[in-house]
């Protein structure tokens, strides 16, 4: 038996219309053949949680505990010939920088990537500014290829994004910016 | 019971399974007991070999997948047993070389040399089938029992240390191809 609770909860499935640009994250990520998604939540992923679950049920939705974790079940699923993402925030990624330097990228393992983005000039908490800052040079330093999410077409970014990771097998990550996710 | 016999044990008990190791001496042991195809040796990422282990398991029911996990780099991932007991993959058997060291790093003690319970940890998460190991017979009667698994199942082995002496390549790519092709899903 698994146990796993829905994705999204039912917080999120009561909280108003769809958004398009979760959508167009769902699309996306499925268009490039992704099979998992491994994630820990936050409230703008629940959004994309949702679409999956209303739409896409042919996508696993894996729960972690925490980031690093995340990245390793996703590598273990793509070892078993699975095609992950992982979603998470950025705060996250703080947590999950090892196991992205010492696995994911030496031994190329593919999978897209997708950012909550907190921080930036509409950040309510000062806490987050230092991660979100320093997302892209994280990426940059161990050499994970990135894009931010236009305000439209984000379903084009995230495909282009997911289909490049599986045909080099270097991970691409999409940050999802805030004045996106709040739209 | 060192924790290469233990890994020789494990080795002939279950030729078929996907093994993976955690990085540094259990990697090495593993190296040392037999280099099969099916290996996947970590070369670092501390404490996410039981997560590696998950994947492969979700991803291939059809194949019986085992962790050699050292506590205390299991320790460094406890939440790892949550999701494993939330999701109860039948074909995970995560093996904990508990030598009560951090003998990678030069020996220092680890929390279970104080009395922490792994198996009782993982009992708490739901992985009922956890039981705690110290001798080569154990060992051999609880793979035995798990040739057909119905729940994931945590098997502390308390072990001595073993003083590996070789190693694996470090050619990480080459580690997964040839692991990846022994499992029937090869990259190219």
């Amino acid at each position: 038996m698994t146990g796993q609770p829905p994705a999204t909860g039912d917080r999120a499935r009561a909280a108003g219309p769809p958004r398009p640009w979760a959508a167009g994250v769902c699309d996306g990520a499925h268009a490039a053949g992704v099979t998992d998604v491994v994630y820990v939540p936050d409230n703008p992923l629940s959004f994309i949680l949702r679409e999956f679950e209303a739409r896409r049920r042919d996508v696993r939705l894996i729960l972690a505990t925490r980031e690093e974790e995340a990245f390793g079940i996703a590598a273990g699923l793509y070892l078993g010939g699975r095609r992950p993402a992982v979603m998470l925030q950025s705060s996250g990624l703080g947590n999950s920088v090892n196991a992205l330097g010492t696995l994911v990228v030496p031994y190329e393992i593919p999978m897209l990537i997708v950012v909550s983005m907190r921080g930036g000039e509409t950040e309510w908490n000062p806490v987050q500014a230092p991660m979100g800052s320093a997302v892209r040079p994280i990426f940059d330093a161990i050499g994970i290829p990135h894009v931010t999410a236009p305000d439209a077409a984000v379903s084009d970014t995230v495909r282009e994004a997911g289909a490049a990771a599986f045909a080099t097998r270097i991970p691409h990550a999409v940050l999802l910016p805030r004045r996106l996710t709040a739209s | 019971m060192t924790r290469l016999d233990a890994t020789r044990v494990i080795v002939e008990a279950c030729p078929d399974a996907a093994i993976v190791a955690s990085l540094g001496h259990p990697a090495y042991d593993l190296f040392a007991a037999a280099d099969r195809p099916r290996n996947f040796y970590t070369w670092g990422s501390m404490g996410v070999a039981s997560s590696i282990g998950l994947g492969i398991a979700l991803a291939r029911p059809d194949a019986r997948v085992v962790v050699l996990d050292g506590d205390g780099s299991l320790l460094m991932n406890l939440g790892s047993l949550a999701t494993v007991g939330m999701l109860q993959p039948p074909n995970l058997t995560i093996v904990v070389m508990d030598n009560e060291l951090y003998a990678t790093t030069g020996g220092q003690p680890t929390a279970t040399a104080a009395g922490a319970d792994l198996a009782a940890a993982a009992r708490a998460m739901r992985i009922e089938e956890s039981v705690t190991v110290r001798t080569e017979a154990e060992l051999t009667a609880r793979l035995r029992a798990r040739l057909t698994p119905r729940a994931p199942a945590v098997i502390v082995a308390k072990v001595g240390e073993s003083h590996p002496t070789v190693k694996p390549p470090l050619d990480y790519v080459g580690i997964k191809q040839r692991f990846m092709a022994a499992l029937g899903c090869p990259e190219c």
